[in-house]
């Protein structure tokens, strides 16, 4: 198995009207053994960004704290918030400095920009960055992710109706992966409010 | 007076040299076609790669005092893919013996199936029923004779003969264990951490299987390559008989309830002023 696939791990986000949710799953494993259930891949970078990362668990936990870093520096440089597509910018040079020995981690950006406009993102371990209009995933799901999002997404979705698609999107695609699973956590966000939600999943 | 082998002859066994000349005549039994190549040992090395697999599942039989349980999960993965939830993996040899599947799912079909045409053969030459002991050892000599070319089976024979419940362990190195307790999969340790602590030789049939499907519960819970449903099945002096199939996502929520977190914080309108 690849390095990628050494704790297993299963990300998505998608957009709504004025809002997007974040959803990931719970699983930390070691290859085949699972280690804990309650593994949180979603942060909080600000009220109004999030990023979740996926792949080698410990690149995401160390790659969070910088960039959290990152970003508490420009808070107080600039005495404001950052805007999504500068936080991807940021995240995207941050990989890319590792260019030859790279954080074994595939992140994706999710938040509210300008006018909250909605703006989500994904970027490879390298740092490639790939916009999206309706919704991006990573991990050793990704590619039922990728088959349950694109059947599952509507454009303009209200909170309510994007937070019940990501979920089932979620959790069929982990359903056929081995590695992630074990229970979701969902964050829907809108101008207003973060709704966090933990989603009952297959145990297996 | 030659002594007649037939029942016990098979047409898949590949040929062993030194037999000590009592199966006298039997150089030309039809055996397995194997390729004709030129590197014969370098060709078999790299089948063996393309078709390796890590036995990703879990297993378990046990003995007790009213006869054998034998219990499985149901998924069958290639990798980290999942490509099925429903697998079969207690395969019913004959009415009174059960094999457990692990490792190929191809190889232990194929040969529990040659196993049970080799019961029924003997049955019908020796007008009695073949010994557990009996039927492993035939399963195991055939694996034996196959070994180093990549068959990959951990199988479980359980049944009930005329000396009582048996359990027998083959697999595809060649080895044949005699015992009371087996857990056989990527999940048996933890599966065996269940077994061994619940295990008590008195048990009701319903104490037992409930042993048993916990076992496989929790396996399923911690190993990736475990999952789908828990089989079990009970076989006694009259046979097996299968006691229950329950889906694991659901037998996790029956032993351990979902609780409703309190919420943290909680948005409220503000009192108008």
């Amino acid at each position: 198995m690849s390095i990628f696939e050494y704790n297993g791990s299963a990300v998505v986000a998608m957009v709504g009207k004025n809002c997007f949710a974040i959803a990931s799953d719970r699983r930390l494993g070691v290859q085949l053994q699972t280690v804990a259930t309650d593994f949180q891949r979603a942060f909080k970078i600000h009220d109004k960004l999030y990023i979740g990362l996926s792949g080698l668990a410990t690149d995401a936990q160390t790659l969070y704290q910088r960039l959290v870093f990152r970003h508490k520096l420009y808070q107080l440089r600039e005495e404001r918030d950052m805007k999504p597509q500068t936080f991807a910018s940021l995240v995207s040079a941050l990989l890319y400095e590792k260019r030859f020995g790279p954080y074994f981690c595939q992140p994706v950006i999710a938040g509210l920009g300008d006018n909250d406009e909605p703006f989500i993102c994904t970027m490879d371990c390298l740092g490639a960055k790939e916009l999206a209009k309706d919704f991006v995933v990573s991990g050793t799901a990704s590619e039922s992710l990728y088959g349950a999002c694109e059947s599952m997404y509507k454009p303009g979705m209200e909170p309510e109706e994007l937070f019940e698609t990501i979920s089932q999107a979620l959790l069929a695609s982990v359903d056929r992966d081995c590695l992630s699973g074990w229970g979701g956590y969902v964050l829907l966000v809108t101008p207003t409010e973060v709704q966090e939600r933990v989603l009952k999943g297959r145990m297996d | 007076m030659r002594l007649d082998v037939s029942a016990i002859e098979n047409n898949f066994a590949v040929h062993a040299d030194d037999d000590g000349g009592i199966f006298g005549g039997a150089a030309d039994l039809p055996a397995m076609q194997l390729p004709t190549c030129a590197d014969f040992d370098g060709f078999q090395k790299a089948t063996k790669e393309l078709m390796k697999n890590k036995k990703g599942t879990t297993t378990l039989a046990f003995i007790f005092d009213k006869g054998v349980i034998v219990a499985a999960d149901s998924r069958a993965s290639m990798g980290g893919y999942i490509s099925s939830q429903t697998v079969r993996k207690i395969i019913e040899i004959n009415p009174y013996m059960l094999g457990t599947m692990a490792g190929g799912a191809a190889d232990c079909q194929f040969w529990h199936r040659n196993l049970g045409i080799k019961c029924r053969l003997h049955e019908l030459a020796n007008k009695r029923r073949i010994s557990v002991a009996g039927a492993s050892k035939l399963l195991a000599n055939i694996l034996y004779s196959y070994r180093g070319m990549g068959l990959s089976i951990g199988t479980m024979i359980a049944g009930w003969d005329e000396k009582g419940p048996g359990l027998y362990y083959v697999d595809s190195e060649g080895a044949r264990l005699v015992g009371t307790r087996f857990s056989v999969g990527s999940g048996s340790l933890y599966a065996y951490g269940i077994l061994d602590e619940g295990y008590r030789f008195e048990m009701s049939v319903e104490e037992a299987g409930e042993l048993a499907r916990r076992a496989i519960y929790h396996a399923t819970f911690r190993d990736g390559a475990s999952g789908g449903c828990v089989s079990v099945y009970h076989v006694g002096p009259n046979g097996w008989k299968k006691l229950s199939g329950d889906d694991v996502g659901e037998l996790h929520y029956q032993y351990y309830p979902a609780q409703a977190t309190p919420v943290e914080q909680e948005m409220a309108d503000a009192p108008a002023a």
